[in-house]
C-alpha cells in the first residue's frame, strides 16, 4: 500500500512528456519519409500482411485437412487441398523471410539520421546549455534511446508492426469466435486482461526497486572495467589493490543476487496466476466445445478450429496490451529525443546576423563592464571587466588556477554570454550575430582539444573535402612537424585515432601540440587564443611552443593564457587576474616594478631558480 | 581470410567444449539450470500433443462422455502441473543466470589482473582485448554465445528424440490389406523413401539459413570498424571536454559526412544491405520455402495413411505436430551446429587472449621484514629495451641507495626517469644486468612480497570512484585513524572535515550521486596519503607536482621532507628546482646516468648536463639585465 502510494506520487511528480504515443509514431514515420527511407514503411506493412496471411493459413490448414479426411473425400482432393495450403505458405514464408532480412538496414539508417540530428544539436547548441542539468538529463536519455539496435528509435518499428499484426488478428478471431458464443469470448478476454495487468504489476518489481540496483550495478561495471585497463594497472600492483576490488565486486554481486532472488520470488506468482487462468480458460473452452460436439453435432475439424482460436485469441489480447506498454515506453524515449532536439537556444544562430571576416580587415573586441557568474554560483567568476583587444596586439592573461582566466577566454570566444555587460566586435554586440559565424573569427587552442578520427591533413584543414594540400604542408612545416609526418608511411594521409583505425598513428604530446598549431595556422582567423595548451609540457618545450605561436601570430590579435608567468613575457600587455578582476595590467617590467600580486607570484615561482642564479 | 574464418567441425566443437568447460567452472549453476530448462521445455509439449490427440480421437469416434471428461481433466491438470514445474525451473535458471554478462566480462578482467604488467602495458594486449570485446558486444560472438548454443543444442536433441518416440507408430502402423493400392504405404521401401525425403528437406533448410547467416560473421571486421566510426562521429558533440574545440572549428560538419552516409556499412545502400538484398535475403527465402515442403510432405504422408485406414483423425493431429517438432529439432540442431562453427573463430580469438603467457620469472623468497628498515637497493649494469623496441631506454645504469636517503632523479622528458622507476618496482625486468635488494636479485623474491617494499605516487596515478577511506586504506576494511592521519599529513585534512560523509564519501560521481569532484591537486594529496598509509620503506614520487600551480607546488615541496620521515625517498622531476633539497641527484640523459652529486656540486660543473638544464629553465625567472 505504502509502496503503491509513493509510486503514485512519483508518477505525479514525473513531468508529462511533451509528445504522446501517436505524435511520436507520426514523427518517426515523417523522419523515414523525409530522409527517403520510405522502404521502412513499406517493409513494415508487408510484414504485417504476410504475418496475418500466415496466421490464417496456420489456423485453417489442420481443421480443413482433417475435415477432408473425416468426410473421406477423394484422395486427389485431399492432396490438392494440402498442395494449395503448402503453395500459399511457401510463397508467403519466402516473401516474409526476404522482407525480414532486408528490414534491418532502412531502420538503422533512420536511427543514424536521428543520431546525426542529435549530434548536430549537441555540437552546436549554445555552450552554456552543456552545463545545464536538464539538458544533460535529456542528452543522456537521447543517447540511450539511439545507441543500439534495440533502442527506442529503432525498436519502435518492430513494436508498431507487432501491434498492427496483433490488432488485425484480434479482429479476425473476434469475428470467428463471436459466431460461436459471445460469452465464451468475453470470459476469455476477461481472463487475459486480468492476467496481463496483474502480471505487469508483479513484473515491475525490479523496476520499482531499480534504485537499489543502481549503486551495486555501477560498482560492478566500474570494477570490471578498471581491472582490465592499463592506466590503473601499476597502482593495482604496487598497492596490492586486487583483494579490495574483488571485495567490492563480490559484495555488490551479492546484493544484486539477493535482489534478483527476491524479484524472482515475486515473478513466480505471475507464472502461477497465468497457469491458473489458462486452466480456467481451457476448461471453459473444452467444456463448451465438447458439449457442442456431443449435442449439436460440431464436427471434429470445427472443434479443432475453435479450440485453437480460443488459445490464439488470448494471445492477441495479451500481445496488444504488451505492445501498447512497449510503445508507451518507447514513446517516452522518443519524446526525450525530440525535447532534446527542440531544447531552447539562448544564442542566435541562423536567426542572427551573418558575419563574414575579411582576411585583411581590422577587428577589435571590447569587453564592456563584463561580469559573469556560473549558474548556482554564489559569486561572480569575473566581475566588471573592461578590456579592449586592439588589432594586432599580443595580450597575456596570467593568474592562479581558478582565478577566472579560462572564463575570460570563453567570454571572448562567445562560448558564454556575460551575465552583465557586453562583448563588442568592432562596436557591435556579438549577441546580434550568428554565433557560428562569430566562431569563425578565432583560431583557438584550448587545454582539451578534439582530434578527429581522420587523416593528418584533414585534421589540419578540418575538412575532408577540398583540402588545400599546399597550405596543409606549409602549415605543418611552420609548426615544425614536417619531419615526423613525412616519416610516416602514408604521410599526410595517415589516420589518427587508434580507437577507430587499427593502423592509426599515435602522436606524442608535443607532436599533437604542433599539429594543433598547424590547424590554427590553416584556419588563419583574425584572433589567436591560447588557453594553456602547453600545461603538460616541460618549461623548455612550453617556451619553445610559445615562441612558435609568437612568430605565427605576427599581424594578428592574440591572447595567451598561462599560470607560468615567465612564458608570457614577450607579450605587449599582461593582464594579471586575481579574485575575479583584472587586478594589474602592463608589461612584465611595469608589473614587476609595481611590486603587486604579479611580482609576488613571480617571486614564488622563481625562488628556486633565482637563488641558483644568484649563487653563480 | 575466408580460410581462416572457417574451422573444421572437429576443431570447432573442441573449442566450444573448452568454452563450455570454462563457463561451467565459473558458473556451474547457470549451466546446470539452463540445461535442465532446455530438456524440460523441449519434452513437455509432447504430453499436450498426445493428450489432445486422444480427445480428438474420442470426439471423432465413440464420443463417450465420461471418457471425454476424464481425458479433458487429465489434459488440463497435466498442463497446469507442467507449467508449475516450468515456472520453478525458470526461477532457478533466471537467478543462476543473472548478471552473466558482467560475470563473463570479469573473466577477461581477472586475466588482466593475473597478467604481468608488461603484458597489460603492451598495446597489442589491449588491442586484442578490444577486438574480443567488440565481437562480444556488437555481434554477440564469443563466450556470450556459448551457453545459448549448448542450450539450443540440447533442446533440439530432446525435441528430436521426443518426436521420434511419438512418430514411430506412424511409420510402423499398417494400412489394412483392404485398402488396395494404398498398401504400398506399408512397404519398407516406401517408408525408407519418405523418411529420406523428409530428412533431406529438413537438412536443406538449415544449411541455407546458416549460409545466409554466415555473411555477418564473415564480415565481422567490417562490422566492428563501422561501429567504431559510428561510435566516434555519432557522439562527438556530447563530449563536454571537446565542446569548445568542436564549436570553434565547426567539427559537426565533418561528422555529418559519416553519420548521414547511406553507403556506409550499415546504411540502407551499404555493404550489409547489399548482401541482404542479393545473397542473404534470397537464401533465407529459399530456406523458408524449402521448410514448407516438409510440412506438405508430412501432411500428404499422414493423410494418405489415415485415409487408407491405418489410424484415425485424432492421430493425424498428433503425427503432424510431432513431425513438425521433430523436424524443427533436427533443423535446429543443424543450424545450432552451424552457428557454433561460426562462433568457433571468435572463441579462438577469446582464448588466444586468455592464454597469453606471463613472461616474468616468479621467485618465492620472502622479503625480510626488518624493524630497522635497513634495506639497500642496487642497480648493477642495468640496461633495458621496451618489448618491440630496438633502442635502449636505459643503458648501463649503476646505482646504489640506502634507507633514509633522499634521492632525486632528474632529466628531460624521455631521458629514462620513469623507466628507471618501472624497473625498480619490477613492472619490467631488465634486459641486461640485475637489480639487487639486500644483495639478492629481485627476481628471486615473491613478486607481491617484493612490491610491499614500495610506495609509489606515479605521475599518472589512479584513484578509484569508491569511498575516500577505502582509496587510502587500499581495502574495504582499514584503520580509520591512520587513514585520517595520512590524509592530514598529505594536506587533505581541511577538506576532509568538510566532506559530507567523511571517509565514506565517494570520490567522483560515476558510482554515487553524492560523490565529490576533486581537483588535480586534491587527487594528488589523496594519492600521497595512500602511499603514506602503506608505510613502505621506500617512497617514490614520480613528478607529483606536474598538475599543480606554482603556489601548490611550493607547498608540496616544503612539506614533503617532513612527511616522509625516516623512509627512503626517490623523487623524480623534470623541474630541477624541486630537487634541490635532496641528498643526491642523479641526472639522466638518453637512458644513462650522466651525473651524480648534490645540487651545488652539479650546478658548479659548467660542462655538465645539469648546469645546462638549470640555466635553460632558470632564464625565465631571472631578470633580464
Amino acid at each position: 500500500m505504502n509502496n503503491a502510494e509513493t509510486e503514485k506520487k512519483k508518477r505525479e511528480k514525473a513531468p508529462k512528456p511533451k509528445f504522446n504515443m501517436w505524435q511520436n509514431s507520426a514523427w518517426m514515420i515523417s523522419i523515414a519519409w523525409r530522409y527517403k527511407e520510405k522502404k521502412v514503411l513499406v517493409i513494415a506493412l508487408l510484414q504485417v500482411l504476410f504475418y496475418v496471411i500466415n496466421t490464417l493459413i496456420g489456423l485453417y490448414i489442420t481443421p480443413t485437412v482433417l475435415a477432408e479426411v473425416e468426410s473421406h473425400a477423394p484422395i486427389w482432393e485431399i492432396v490438392g487441398v494440402i498442395a494449395a495450403f503448402a503453395g500459399g505458405m511457401m510463397l508467403v514464408n519466402a516473401l516474409n523471410s526476404y522482407v525480414n532480412t532486408n528490414a534491418f538496414y532502412g531502420k538503422i539508417t533512420v536511427r543514424s539520421v536521428i543520431i546525426s540530428l542529435l549530434n548536430k544539436k549537441a555540437s552546436t547548441t549554445s555552450y552554456p546549455n552543456m552545463g545545464e542539468e536538464k539538458y544533460k538529463e535529456l542528452e543522456t536519455k537521447s543517447t540511450e534511446s539511439t545507441d543500439n539496435n534495440r533502442a527506442a528509435t529503432e525498436g519502435v518499428w518492430n513494436t508498431i508492426v507487432s501491434l498492427l499484426q496483433n490488432i488485425i488478428c484480434f479482429i479476425i478471431y473476434l469475428v470467428l469466435l463471436s459466431t460461436v458464443n459471445v460469452y465464451v469470448m468475453l470470459i476469455i478476454t476477461a481472463t487475459s486482461l486480468v492476467g496481463y495487468f496483474v502480471s505487469k504489476r508483479l513484473n515491475e518489481y525490479e523496476y520499482r526497486h531499480r534504485s537499489e540496483r543502481t549503486v551495486p550495478g555501477a560498482k560492478i561495471g566500474y570494477v570490471v572495467r578498471k581491472s582490465r585497463e592499463t592506466a590503473p594497472a601499476k597502482d593495482i600492483r604496487i598497492f596490492g589493490l586486487r583483494p579490495w576490488l574483488t571485495d567490492v565486486y563480490t559484495d555488490a554481486m551479492r546484493t544484486l543476487f539477493a535482489l534478483r532472488k527476491r524479484a524472482e520470488g515475486v515473478y513466480i506468482w505471475s507464472s502461477i496466476l497465468s497457469l491458473v487462468l489458462t486452466l480456467l480458460r481451457n476448461g471453459i473452452a473444452y467444456s463448451y466445445l465438447i458439449n457442442l460436439a456431443l449435442s449439436n453435432g460440431l464436427s471434429v475439424s470445427e472443434f479443432l478450429l475453435y479450440f485453437s482460436a480460443v488459445g490464439g485469441f488470448a494471445s492477441w489480447v495479451n500481445g496488444i496490451l504488451r505492445d501498447f506498454g512497449t510503445l508507451h515506453r518507447q514513446s517516452l524515449d522518443i519524446s526525450s529525443v525530440r525535447e532534446f532536439l527542440e531544447y531552447k537556444e539562448p544564442f542566435k544562430f541562423d536567426d542572427g546576423e551573418p558575419l563574414k571576416f575579411d582576411e585583411f580587415g581590422k577587428y577589435e573586441i571590447r569587453l564592456e563592464n563584463v561580469s559573469f557568474r556560473y549558474p548556482n554560483a554564489e559569486k561572480d567568476a569575473l566581475s566588471h571587466i573592461n578590456l579592449t583587444l586592439r588589432p594586432g596586439e599580443k595580450v597575456a592573461v596570467v593568474g592562479l588556477n581558478g582565478a577566472g582566466k579560462t572564463t575570460l577566454v570563453k567570454l571572448i570566444c562567445g562560448l558564454y554570454d556575460p551575465t552583465e555587460g557586453r562583448v563588442l566586435l568592432n562596436g557591435r554586440d556579438i549577441r546580434d550575430y550568428n554565433r557560428r559565424d562569430y566562431y569563425k573569427m578565432f583560431s583557438a587552442v584550448f587545454q582539451n582539444f578534439s582530434l578527429m578520427a581522420v587523416s593528418v591533413a584533414a585534421n589540419v584543414a578540418q575538412t575532408e573535402d577540398n583540402i588545400d594540400f599546399a597550405r596543409v604542408k606549409d602549415c605543418i612545416s611552420k609548426a615544425g612537424l614536417t619531419k615526423k609526418i613525412e616519416s610516416l608511411p602514408e604521410k599526410y594521409e595517415s589516420k589518427l585515432n587508434r580507437e577507430v583505425y587499427d593502423d592509426a598513428t599515435t602522436l606524442s604530446g608535443g607532436e599533437t601540440q604542433r599539429l594543433m598549431l598547424a590547424r590554427a595556422l590553416y584556419k588563419n582567423a583574425p584572433f589567436l587564443i591560447l588557453d594553456e595548451p602547453t600545461a603538460a609540457l616541460d618549461p623548455i618545450a612550453e617556451s619553445d611552443m610559445y615562441n612558435k605561436y609568437n612568430e605565427m601570430a605576427k599581424g594578428r590579435t592574440s591572447v595567451y593564457i598561462s599560470h607560468r608567468l615567465a612564458s608570457t613575457r614577450f607579450c605587449d600587455r599582461i593582464l594579471f587576474i586575481s579574485d575575479a578582476v583584472i587586478s594589474e595590467e602592463g608589461t612584465h617590467d611595469e608589473l614587476m616594478r609595481t611590486g603587486g600580486g604579479y611580482a609576488k607570484l613571480f617571486a614564488v615561482q622563481s625562488k628556486y631558480y633565482k637563488e641558483g642564479a644568484d649563487n653563480e | 581470410m575466408n580460410k581462416k574464418y572457417k574451422m573444421s567441425y572437429h576443431d570447432a566443437m573442441k573449442i566450444n567444449r573448452r568454452a563450455l568447460a570454462l563457463m561451467y567452472k565459473h558458473f556451474p549453476g547457470a549451466v546446470m539450470s539452463t540445461f535442465v530448462s532446455a530438456v524440460w521445455g523441449a519434452l513437455t509439449p509432447y504430453v499436450g500433443i498426445y493428450l489432445s490427440a486422444l480427445i480428438i480421437s474420442e470426439l471423432a469416434g465413440a464420443k463417450d462422455k465420461n471418457r471425454l471428461i476424464t481425458l479433458v481433466l487429465i489434459s488440463l491438470i497435466s498442463a497446469a502441473a507442467i507449467s508449475l514445474v516450468s515456472a520453478l525451473i525458470n526461477k532457478w535458471k533466471n537467478v543462476k543466470n543473472s548478471y552473466n554478462w558482467n560475470r563473463m566480462w570479469n573473466i577477461f578482467s581477472q586475466k588482466m589482473l593475473d597478467a604481468d604488467f608488461a603484458v597489460v602495458d603492451d598495446s597489442k594486449t589491449q588491442e586484442h582485448l578490444s577486438i574480443v570485446m567488440q565481437n562480444e558486444n556488437s555481434g554477440g560472438w564469443g563466450l556470450t554465445r556459448v551457453l545459448g548454443n549448448y542450450s539450443s543444442l540440447i533442446s533440439n536433441v530432446a525435441s528430436f528424440i521426443g518426436g521420434i518416440s511419438l512418430t514411430v507408430t506412424l511409420f510402423v502402423s499398417r494400412v489394412p490389406e483392404s485398402a488396395g493400392g494404398f498398401t504400398v504405404l506399408n512397404s519398407p521401401l516406401f517408408i525408407v523413401g519418405i523418411t529420406a525425403i523428409l530428412i533431406a528437406v529438413t537438412l536443406i533448410s538449415p544449411a541455407l539459413s546458416t549460409k545466409a547467416g554466415s555473411y555477418f560473421a564473415k564480415n565481422s571486421k567490417t562490422n566492428n570498424y563501422a561501429n567504431r566510426l559510428f561510435g566516434f562521429f555519432g557522439f562527438l558533440g556530447f563530449l563536454n571536454e571537446k565542446a569548445c574545440d568542436v564549436r570553434i572549428y565547426d567539427q559537426e560538419k565533418m561528422c555529418d559526412k559519416y553519420n548521414l552516409d547511406k553507403e556506409s556499412t550499415f546504411g540502407s545502400g551499404g555493404l550489409f544491405a547489399k548482401i541482404a538484398k542479393e545473397k542473404e535475403g534470397p537464401l533465407a527465402a529459399l530456406s523458408s520455402a524449402v521448410s514448407v515442403l516438409f510440412t506438405a510432405a508430412a501432411y500428404v504422408f499422414v493423410c494418405l495413411k489415415a485415409w487408407a485406414g491405418a489410424f484415425g483423425v485424432g492421430e493425424i493431429t498428433m503425427y503432424i505436430s510431432s513431425l513438425t517438432r521433430l523436424s524443427g529439432g533436427l533443423s535446429g540442431l543443424l543450424s545450432t551446429i552451424g552457428d557454433m562453427r561460426n562462433n568457433a573463430s571468435f572463441l579462438k580469438t577469446a582464448f588466444e587472449f586468455l592464454d597469453i603467457k606471463n613472461p616474468m620469472y616468479q621467485g618465492s623468497l620472502s622479503v625480510e621484514k626488518r624493524s630497522d628498515r635497513n634495506y639497500e637497493i642496487e642497480f648493477r649494469n642495468v640496461s633495458f629495451k621496451y618489448p618491440g623496441s630496438d633502442s635502449f631506454a636505459l643503458k648501463n645504469v649503476n646505482m646504489k641507495f640506502r634507507i633514509g636517503e633522499r634521492l632525486a632523479v632528474v632529466g628531460m622528458n624521455g631521458s629514462g626517469k620513469t623507466t628507471f622507476i618501472k624497473l625498480l618496482c619490477r613492472m619490467y625486468d631488465p634486459t641486461e644486468g640485475e637489480i639487487l635488494l639486500n644483495g639478492i636479485n629481485i627476481r628471486k623474491y615473491d613478486y607481491y612480497d617484493y612490491l610491499s617494499v614500495f610506495s609509489v605516487v606515479f605521475q599518472d596515478f589512479n584513484l578509484f570512484s569508491l569511498p575516500l577511506g577505502q582509496n587510502v586504506g587500499a581495502g574495504v576494511n582499514y584503520d580509520r585513524e591512520r587513514v585520517e592521519k595520512c590524509l592530514s599529513d598529505a594536506g587533505f585534512g581541511e577538506r576532509l572535515k568538510e566532506l559530507p560523509f567523511g571517509l565514506e564519501t565517494y570520490l567522483y560521481k560515476n558510482i554515487s550521486k553524492d560523490g565529490i569532484e576533486i581537483s588535480g591537486g586534491e587527487a594528488q594529496k589523496i594519492a600521497l596519503a595512500r602511499a603514506l598509509y602503506k608505510n613502505a620503506p621506500f617512497i617514490i614520487l614520480d613528478e607529483p607536482t606536474a598538475a599543480l600551480d606554482p603556489i601548490a607546488e611550493a607547498e608540496v615541496y616544503s612539506n614533503f621532507n617532513n612527511i616522509v620521515g625516516d623512509k627512503t625517498a626517490i623523487y623524480i622531476s623534470h623541474r630541477l628546482s624541486s630537487c634541490r633539497f635532496c641528498d643526491e641527484i642523479a641526472v639522466f640523459d638518453q637512458g644513462q646516468v650522466v651525473q651524480k652529486g648534490t645540487h651545488d656540486a652539479l650546478v658548479a660543473d659548467e660542462g655538465g648536463k645539469y648546469h645546462e638544464l638549470w640555466y635553460a629553465q632558470a632564464q625565465y625567472y631571472t631578470e633580464k639585465e
